[in-house]
């Protein structure tokens, strides 16, 4: 059978913790779990070498359910200290996960400029399309129709972003939208975007069964974009502009300049403990 | 050309195996964790004994692997109809509320997807061992089918409808 050798031994097992996630059952951040630690485990990246900082908001918690180094910060803030980290840290691999309300409200800032850096991390954003944590209300991605929320009974009437599109616009490098109803071909886009040189990001959408339980019917809905991943920004824009949202796949990939600060500070653990003494 | 027609050498029939018994056990525990953390304890033991007879049946079909030298596939590229392997259970398919009937009717469909794969294979492989070994497991999911039948005929009177939470997550404040 045509198939690849993989010779890895790593476990995904190997990058959970011992905590139980308490996401509500049905989540599809649990699958982005799985495809998290899949991808680590094909990669067999040495746990104490793999950062996963998050934001705050349900998916904010997936840090704390593996077992890499992990950093759950402040709302919207993932990707200045995912960036913070490599900057200072360019051997780690950093992950940065976080949700939509985080990555493109709270955080939108973090987000467009981090997309134009092209530091070389990896950003997840687990989209569901609502504030689960806070008991539901309507995020930058919801539509502007979605009248289920108390603070927006008649909808938004604003139109939601597209974060690929965004993303593109802002300049980032590796671009791809996944499902969390298929958590192995996520983690084969995973494997693709830590690989990619300069910043990745990955959109997930990952279904709210208790917000947005209408949601659970995407696994109906999703389907592979018909074109192959494009290196051409314009081609690239018109695929994500026709496309309704639900095609998954590497939709541009181009390399340019990565970011990386050149002049670190040599300073010892000794001498920056003195820094903090009052 | 179909995956059983693709299944030409007993090696990588037993690796599909493998894969398919070991990922249905870890995402039955999975769910038992859910539930766990839900507080719905009858689901997690169901969830939990599920697990066991998956986990169970990967170490008979290591056995039966002794001697050979099974190809390590990355998880993206076993060809599996669905997304994920016939015995794994679509983490959408669970609710906190769920009773042990439903846990029970979702175990039953994963294991005639199972039973299905395996038949396949037996009819269609171009490898005589290989459609024999497949026809074994194909009976042994009938087994198993057997066996969960028999236990929900005794939990009949299980609920069939959702447990009724006085406060559920998306009660607004």
């Amino acid at each position: 059978m045509d198939q690849t050798t993989a010779t890895k031994a790593a476990s995904p097992k190997d990058y959970k913790s011992d905590f139980k996630p308490i996401w509500c059952p049905g989540c599809g951040d649990f699958a982005v779990l799985n495809a998290i630690t899949k991808a680590l485990a094909f990669l067999e990246l040495p746990r104490e070498e793999v950062a996963l900082i998050t934001g705050i908001g349900c998916s904010g918690r997936i840090a704390g359910f593996t077992s890499l180094y992990g950093f759950h910060g402040v709302h919207g803030r993932a990707l200045a200290v995912g960036g913070g980290l490599k900057a200072a840290r360019p051997d780690l691999t950093v992950l940065v996960a976080g949700g939509d309300g985080d990555g493109l409200s709270i955080g939108g800032n973090h987000f467009i400029h981090a997309c134009r850096r092209n530091m070389n991390l990896t950003y997840i954003m687990m989209d569901n399309e609502v504030y689960g944590m806070t008991k539901g209300q309507a995020s930058p991605t919801t539509a502007a129709d979605w009248e289920q929320s108390k603070l927006t009974p008649h909808g938004t009437g604003i139109r939601p972003f597209k974060p690929a599109d965004l993303a593109l616009t802002a300049g980032a490098s590796f671009i791809a939208r996944g499902f969390a109803g298929d958590p192995n071909g996520l983690a084969r886009m995973l494997v693709e975007a830590i690989g990619h040189p300069g910043f990745s990001f990955v959109q997930v959408l990952s279904p709210c069964p208790t917000f947005r339980p209408e949601q659970m019917q995407w696994k109906t809905q999703v389907r592979v974009f018909e074109e192959t991943c494009t290196d051409d920004p314009i081609l690239a824009a018109q695929r994500i502009q026709a496309d309704d949202g639900m095609s998954t796949g590497i939709i541009f990939r181009h390399e340019h300049a990565v970011f990386q600060v050149k002049n670190t500070v040599g300073a010892d653990l000794e001498s920056i403990e003195q820094e903090f003494v009052i | 050309m179909s995956l059983a027609e693709k299944m030409t050498d007993l090696s990588t029939f037993l690796a599909y195996s493998v894969a398919l018994e070991q990922e249905a056990a870890e995402r039955h525990d999975e769910l038992a964790d859910m539930m766990d953390v839900h507080h719905n304890p009858e689901v997690t033991e169901t969830f939990r004994k599920l697990a066991h007879y998956s986990r169970a049946h990967a170490s008979e079909i290591r056995q039966h692997s002794a001697g050979h030298d099974l190809p390590v596939i990355a998880p993206w590229e076993f060809e599996w109809d669905g997304m994920e392997g016939p015995e794994t259970a679509d983490i959408a398919d669970v609710n906190y509320l769920m009773s042990i009937t439903h846990a029970l009717k979702i175990a039953l469909g994963n294991e005639r997807r199972a039973h299905d794969f395996y038949h396949e294979i037996s009819e269609h492989s171009p490898d005589a061992g290989v459609r024999a070994l497949a026809a074994e497991f194909a009976v042994e999911e009938l087994e198993h089918l057997e066996l969960l039948e028999e236990w929900q005929a005794r939990i009949a009177d299980s609920a069939d409808e959702f447990a009724f939470d006085p406060d559920p997550a998306h009660m607004p404040e």
